[in-house]
């Protein structure tokens, strides 16, 4: 019997590069594709695959929380997060979570089929780096964070996370509305209340909160060349 | 028509992909890969490819860079980028390096083939704002 996978990456051309190096491997099967986490979590509970792969960086809902969600669903989701980067704030993200895989995108290659072998075998499997935070024993000190690093979201709700990406991504309170199925009524409620306990007074606080806290992620470019102030353009 | 191609992209896992959909055209080749703008530099001296798949952001030399460069060095060989960065200031940016074509990553299962097509025939391709579809591979 096959081992049935499903995977969630908002680039179709990651997708394609995905697939292929999975269906290399006999006895495995991509069974479905998703290109955000919300579209995963419904295609997850349909489909019930053996692996879910999930992209951190996804619009609408990202890869942590639609593990969350996944795994209040059904505790039994055998799940690898793909991440660009393995700063420890995402670490500990995705391990709270409850992934059981753990893989930097730009090792996938070399380390997503390892990864699902080791979950297809009841095991977990994490790049060095988190088997060095792991080992140094963070996850018995509980949460305690450095000074440099941002703080978690004790205070949201999944729901008001679902919100604050979706209003950081620049939705609207009536987008937002009509993508959760809620009134446009209550998502305003919910975002005062998000406002309210963040102590935001702008969207502007809201896009910097969830990009410091892994909720929406963003590319930087390199630095290029701008024309000096008052110059012509080029 | 045949193009031989010379894909760029610190991600293997992205040049898979493209490879997989460039190489579903008959005729078109990918003659190899590199992993930055200095490997991307040194692979066009070797391989004297058609057309350049480009990223901008990768280690050690960016892909503007690697453009500026090749500009110089190879200057019938046409490059197009590939990006994730989905901004009419990088845009202008690349074209100002010397690129013909430049292509939003999460578009580019659906740009990528005619953008090459255009570029190999030294016309310009460009295609900015997201819009995202579901193939299965």
């Amino acid at each position: 019997m096959k081992l049935r996978i499903l995977l969630a990456d908002d680039h179709e051309i990651v997708r394609r590069g995905l697939c292929a190096l999975l269906q290399k491997h006999e006895g495995w099967e991509v069974v479905g594709e998703a290109t955000d986490g919300r579209e995963a979590v419904e295609k997850a509970k349909q489909l019930k695959p053996d692996v879910v792969i999930l992209d951190v960086g996804m619009p609408n809902l990202n890869g942590l929380d639609a593990t969350r969600q996944l795994l209040q669903y059904d505790p039994n989701f055998k799940v690898i997060v793909l991440t660009i980067t393995d700063s420890d704030q995402v670490i500990r993200e995705a391990l709270d979570a409850g992934a059981r895989g753990f893989v930097l995108k730009s090792d996938a290659a070399r380390d997503l089929v390892s990864a699902v072998d080791a979950l297809q075998h009841k095991r977990m499997f994490f790049t060095p780096r988190v088997n060095d935070l792991v080992l140094a024993g963070f996850l018995d000190k509980g949460h305690v964070m450095s000074k440099s690093e941002p703080p978690s979201l004790p205070t949201l709700t999944a729901r008001e996370r679902e919100i604050t990406q979706l209003l950081a991504e620049g939705k609207s309170s009536k987008e937002v509305a009509s993508l959760l199925n809620l009134s446009t009524k209550t998502v305003e409620t919910h975002r005062s209340n998000i406002m309210r306990k963040l102590s935001f007074h702008s969207i502007r606080d809201l896009v910097v909160y969830a990009i410091k806290n892994n909720i929406i992620q963003i590319e930087m470019p390199p630095q290029i060349k701008t024309p000096p102030t008052g110059s012509p353009a080029a | 028509m045949t193009i031989r191609i010379l894909l760029v992209d610190d991600h293997p896992i992205v040049r898979q992909g493209l490879r997989t959909l460039l190489e579903g055209r008959p005729g078109w080749e990918v003659i190899g890969e590199a992993s930055d703008g200095l490997e991307a530099v040194d692979k066009v001296n070797q391989l004297n490819p058609d057309v350049m798949v480009l990223d901008i952001t990768m280690p050690r030399m960016n892909g503007l860079e690697a453009c500026r460069v090749l500009r110089q060095k190879a200057p019938e060989l046409e490059i197009l980028f590939v990006t994730q960065h989905d901004s009419p200031q990088m845009m202008r940016e690349a074209l100002d390096a010397g690129a013909r074509g430049y292509v939003v990553k999460s578009n580019a299962a659906r740009d990528l083939l005619e953008a090459v097509e255009t570029v190999s025939q030294h016309r310009v391709f460009t295609a900015l704002h997201r819009r995202d579809s579901v193939n299965s591979c």
